[in-house]
């Protein structure tokens, strides 16, 4: 009886990137808000399961917010990989989240 | 969460001050990037890195107190019954539910409003709602200090019409860094219409309650001997507290020590060579450990280990062998504790045998509950699969299929009963037979 052949070159899981993604924000402000929800379209769309993201609300943790250096909200910093971005706003530019993500439009498409 | 503008800033009235105001909120921003987007109008808050906190611009101001009073009038209109402890446990909001709800009551039964402390109105309570209001205090303390998420715990009061009973659950909030108490009226009930001081006269037998039951003296076996016996009894106990998987009794060893627990419960194991000790019987405020000394034996046949931290009143057996010569009443209340507990461990090794895991958890939970002064208990898995003879993954299945029903709550080694009358139904006929007369849950 004829044996099936195991395949020569087991499969290698996929390299996945985290990518680490602190938004501040001012409670339920318009852009705040307006801000979580393009992220999360962003993310969701781009990223998958590939992404951290901790979203700190100023008004509750305004030390927290001073000591990462955040000057105005909405903010979002990108933390890893690579050397940390921001991007100010409501985050409605997705060219330029993405830019900061280390996503280039053209690539995906 | 702060609503109010800079305190250092200007005041904003008007067109003409709103954009001074901006224009100086403008001034604070550093880096192009951020000025581009403030003027774009897509920022919410400055950070004032002199203040150490977020100054709201005023869209985002009158768009997050839109939402706030939005949001307590959603509160308002909510049916449960809502109250807001700060950190230190002062009432700083409740809901139109509760408001009602205390006003309806003449402000019994914890009447918690506005600016009182949880605390003092638990220390001001009466005799009956004691146990009542230490449980709340203790949770609030546990929810406050950040150790526990949730508390629940049963309230027991009389009123004029009758007794009312509701779960109080607790829960922490945490905003501004500080840790709030939400505090929530769950399954009110309006059930026995007797008032509580009245309840445990009614329980016991007429000719107990002819001698007066000693309210002050939680051992039942104890509370129940004549004023004058009792007295001279309790000169010779020393108050001791007895902390969760003490061992005080081994099987075969000389009774040193008589026990009477206030607040504390003990379970009776049988140890069988080769197998885990079995849990056979379970004592509680309704008697005592160390009776076989009544029955002119001085060892102990099983193993008397403390499940449930507490205190209890301790006598060394030889001055409880004088006290039994000499104290009338002692030696026949004793017995019939003994002959009680007989039947108990009859019932539990009958139980063990032939009753579905599920069905003794629930007997067994329903015993613990009658003998504590809380709906809330600590419990390992190991530990409940000890005392029910089984492996523990029976336990887990058990207590989950109870958690399912909403009978319990089980989380970290910690259950809460939250349907007595459900966690009843759910048990063996067992529970009936080895119920003790008088010893209410709430008691």
């Amino acid at each position: 009886m004829a044996r099936k052949r195991a395949k020569a070159h087991a499969a290698v899981p996929p390299v996945t990137t985290v990518v680490t993604l602190c938004l501040y924000v001012a409670g339920g402000a318009p852009n705040s808000v307006i801000a979580i929800a393009n992220l999360e379209a962003i993310c969701q769309q781009y990223l998958k399961d590939g992404y951290k993201l901790e979203v700190i609300d100023v008004c509750e943790h305004p030390l927290r917010a001073l000591s990462d250096r955040v000057v105005v909200t909405p903010s979002l910093t990108k933390l890893s990989p690579g050397l940390p971005a921001n991007v100010i706003g409501n985050l409605s530019d997705t060219g330029c989240v993405l830019a900061i993500l280390g996503l280039r439009t053209a690539d995906l498409q | 969460m702060s609503l109010e503008g800079p305190q250092t800033g200007p005041n904003p009235s008007g067109s003409d001050a709103e954009s001074a105001f901006k224009e100086w909120l403008r001034r604070l921003v550093r880096g192009t990037a951020e000025r581009r987007a403030f003027d774009a109008g897509e920022i919410d808050a400055v950070m004032d890195p002199g203040g150490g906190s977020a100054i709201l611009l005023p869209p985002a101001r009158a768009a997050l107190q839109r939402s706030s009073r939005l949001l307590l009038k959603a509160i308002d209109a909510l049916p449960c019954e809502i109250c807001v402890l700060d950190p230190a446990g002062t009432v700083v909001m409740t809901n139109q539910a509760w408001r009602t709800y205390v006003s309806a009551h003449a402000g019994m039964g914890l009447g918690l409003s506005d600016g009182l402390n949880v605390f003092a109105a638990c220390r001001q309570v009466p005799t009956a709602e004691r146990v009542g209001a230490a449980a709340v205090a203790s949770g609030v303390r546990l929810v406050l200090a950040g150790e526990r998420d949730l508390v629940r715990c049963q309230y027991v009061y009389d009123s004029p019409r009758g007794q009312h009973s509701f779960t109080l659950a607790m829960a922490g909030v945490c905003t501004d860094g500080s840790l709030y108490a939400i505090l929530t009226r769950e399954r009110v009930s309006q059930g026995d219409r007797t008032p509580l001081a009245a309840r445990s006269d009614r329980a016991k037998p007429n000719r107990i309650a002819a001698t007066g039951i000693a309210a002050d003296v939680p051992n039942r076996l104890l509370a129940a001997l004549p004023a004058s016996q009792r007295e001279r009894l309790l000169d010779g106990l020393d108050s001791v507290t007895l902390n969760y998987g003490e061992v005080i009794n081994e099987p075969g060893e000389a009774i040193r020590y008589v026990y009477f627990p206030s607040d504390c419960l003990v379970s009776l194991l049988t140890v069988v060579e080769g197998h885990r000790a079995l849990e056979v019987g379970l004592v509680g405020r309704e008697g005592m450990v160390g009776s076989r000394l009544a029955l002119g034996v001085d060892t102990s046949p099983v193993r008397a280990l403390v499940q449930g931290t507490g205190t209890a009143l301790r006598m060394k057996s030889t001055r409880f062998l004088q006290e039994l010569q000499r104290n009338t009443q002692l030696r026949p209340a004793v017995l019939r504790f003994a002959d009680s507990l007989m039947g108990q461990v009859t019932h539990t090794a009958a139980c063990n045998r032939f009753h579905r895991i599920e069905a003794r958890l629930a007997r067994w939970l329903l015993m613990t509950r009658e003998r504590l002064p809380s709906a809330q208990f600590r419990l390992t898995q190991a530990f409940l699969a000890d005392m029910l003879g089984v492996r523990r993954v029976g336990v887990t299945s058990a207590a989950g299929a109870l958690q399912r029903k909403k009978l319990i709550h089980y989380r970290r080694g910690i259950i809460t009963i939250l349907d007595q009358e459900g966690l009843e139904a759910a048990s063996c006929s067992c529970y009936r037979q080895v119920q003790v007369p008088g010893l209410h849950i709430a008691s």
